[in-house]
């Protein structure tokens, strides 16, 4: 029973942090229409570059700020650079983000190396406690409130803003919404910033969560990001919200078996869902026949 | 007319210049080179059929490859390297990339495009996963990889080439008939536009499976291919930087050329091969993928079409003008 409790905290928290990487790669997509495949590069940069900060400078707050603003100001430049000429161009986007996400992956080797970097976490959040026969660490718990937190906050931002009901808009109908007046444009940029942002936001927490960072973990975290949006139904703030706890919580239990089999079953569980419901639990329809 | 007759005796020459190109090089670093283009080039056409005939993007496109490499690595170790063996491991190769390909297709191409980048980047990783893990170590020797024999008249440098290079061959005719069939039509309007072959009445997921299919048996089958070239197979084949790789070799020969990738594979094979020959005195050319996808990022931004793209638009737009400026002078 203690150990099944355990795993579920483990599971809840990873869920927390998988969602704010899944978060962003959703409301770029339900904006923009852009599966952003640099997104686990962006989140690398986040977790390099608090990890390199935090080691160098012990201020917690400033490496975690400057995770979150270099990468959205990264995603700033893609979007800019990139992005925006080739925006009817489906495939040509995908192309492109996979190109830049190859090449932040092997930037971060230049100065860091192939290998691990270990990544401490701050001592006024280096605490755990036993609650009856369950293990709480305070970290987890960090994580956990920072993901309920960037949740309630992008609901009240997409809800009850002006720039919320413009992007909401953006995503049904983008040409009324430019007809209307109102710069599109600029608040492609804006999203896509939010996303970055948040992914970079995520990796700062990541280094400190897993103890250290590695170049690979922005590819195995996107496809964790891929896993739940898809699960969710990509488009969906609420189905990533449901998918990241689920597939955080399946990566758990089976890692706590078997260790390097939690993709495997990850894709089981998008596998299934798909079958059953081929858009993903929120997503809406558009099954092709 | 004279154009397609013109276009078949390159090809021929080219065919015949890799058919004597071993007696004339003394070198065997040159045919070492070559043996890896010929199944990568496949694995490439192979690709573009997905990419550039059909359009849509599979970033797991080396679950396939790996599939392949594995069945005849696994199938060669099991049965003593016998030429039954070898036989059996590429008919497995085909039958598990059909039922593999029938799954993901099930799975991802239901739904809008965007899903299967994202998919087949997904399940390509449960296969890397697996070719790695410790309790398939009997059967795969887990992340060390598999040292493989072939038989006794596919073990001279020679035969290794001119078995590749009759693999080439063949699957570029196929897949060059297939691409031309009215199958291939379909999916090329398909790609040009959606929406209204749909309206004609054409079933997208039908056809799209079918091209995946196509796409993922090459595919498997140049995995074979490779596997016996390099006499050595391990989780590098399933890994994302091989689709990746593969993805590259297609965009800078030409997406919807075909025969793009074949040039495609030459050129990233060549470089990679270079670069790793010249990381010894230039050792920042040990992180040469960021220059691959730096590469990547040009092509796709500035040259879509690939390099065979390039030379086919160019040569569309001066027999337009001629074929215009005659037409104009017979009216005069």
């Amino acid at each position: 029973m203690s150990v099944f409790a355990t795993l579920l905290m483990n599971g809840i928290a990873n869920g927390a942090l998988y969602f704010l990487l899944a978060a962003g790669l959703t409301l770029i997509f339900g904006l923009m229409r852009v599966v952003n495949f640099a997104h686990g590069g962006l989140f690398l940069w986040g977790a390099y570059i608090s990890t390199f900060l935090f080691t160098s400078t012990h201020n917690f707050l400033l490496s975690i700020l400057m995770g979150v603003v270099v990468s959205a100001v990264l995603g700033l430049v893609i979007e800019k650079l990139l992005l925006s000429n080739v925006s009817h161009n489906g495939n040509a986007q995908i192309l492109m983000t996979m190109g830049v996400m190859l090449v932040l992956q092997e930037l971060v080797k230049l100065p860091f190396g192939q290998d691990e970097v270990s990544s401490d976490v701050p001592a006024f959040l280096n605490q755990s406690w036993v609650v009856g026969h369950v293990v709480l660490i305070q970290y987890q718990i960090f994580t956990i409130v920072l993901g309920l937190l960037v949740f309630a906050a992008l609901l009240l931002l997409l809800f009850k803003t002006r720039v919320g009901m413009v992007i909401r808009a953006g995503v049904v109908n983008p040409e009324l919404v430019l007809a209307r007046g109102i710069a599109i444009k600029t608040m492609f940029s804006l999203v896509f910033a939010i996303g970055a942002g948040l992914a970079g936001f995520a990796g700062a927490l990541s280094g400190p969560y897993f103890g250290a960072v590695t170049p690979d973990m922005g590819m195995n975290l996107q496809l964790d990001a891929f896993i739940i949006v898809v699960v969710g139904g990509i488009g969906s703030l609420t189905g990533s919200f449901v998918g990241s706890f689920v597939i955080g919580i399946v990566t758990a239990f089976v890692s706590y078996q078997f260790p390097s089999y939690a993709v495997l079953v990850d894709v089981g569980v998008m596998a299934v869902v798909l079958l059953i419901r081929p858009n993903g639990l929120f997503g809406k329809q558009e099954v092709t026949s | 007319m004279k154009g397609r007759l013109v276009k078949r005796i390159g090809l021929l020459l080219i065919v015949l210049l890799l058919v004597v190109f071993p007696h004339m090089s003394g070198g065997s670093g040159n045919l070492s080179l070559l043996e890896q283009v010929f199944p990568f080039a496949v694995f490439a056409m192979s690709y573009d059929v997905l990419i550039g005939f059909t359009g849509i993007v599979s970033f797991g496109h080396a679950m396939f490859f790996g599939l392949g490499a594995y069945a005849v690595s696994v199938c060669l170790n099991q049965g003593n390297s016998t030429t039954g063996s070898l036989i059996l491991g590429f008919a497995i190769s085909l039958g598990a990339s059909l039922v593999l390909s029938i799954l993901v297709a099930m799975l991802s191409l239901r739904i809008r495009d965007t899903y299967f980048a994202m998919i087949t980047l997904a399940v390509g990783q449960t296969l890397f996963v697996l070719a790695g893990s410790q309790s398939l170590r009997d059967v795969t020797n887990a992340g060390d990889g598999l040292t493989i024999l072939t038989p006794d008249w596919l073990t001279s440098d020679a035969s290794i080439y001119y078995f590749a290079l009759a693999f080439l061959v063949v699957s570029a005719v196929v897949l060059a008939r297939f691409v031309k069939s009215p199958v291939g039509q379909v999916l090329k309007g398909m790609r040009e536009n959606e929406s209204r072959m749909q309206a004609i009445g054409f079933s997208l997921f039908r056809f799209k499976t079918m091209a995946f299919l196509v796409s993922g048996v090459f595919a498997a089958l140049a995995g074979g291919v490779y596997a016996v070239v390099q006499m050595f197979v391990s989780t590098d084949v399933f890994s994302v930087s091989t689709s990746l790789n593969v993805l590259l070799m297609t965009i800078i020969g030409g997406v919807g050329t075909l025969y793009g990738g074949v040039l495609g594979a030459f050129i990233i094979l060549f470089a990679q091969t270079e670069f790793g020959n010249l990381a010894g005195t230039y050792p920042f050319l040990n992180h040469y993928m960021i220059i691959f996808g730096l590469l990547y990022i040009v092509v796709v931004k500035f040259m879509p079409r690939g390099i065979l793209g390039y030379f086919y638009t160019r040569r569309g737009r001066t027999t337009w003008k001629k074929s215009f400026a005659t037409s104009n002078k017979s009216t005069m």
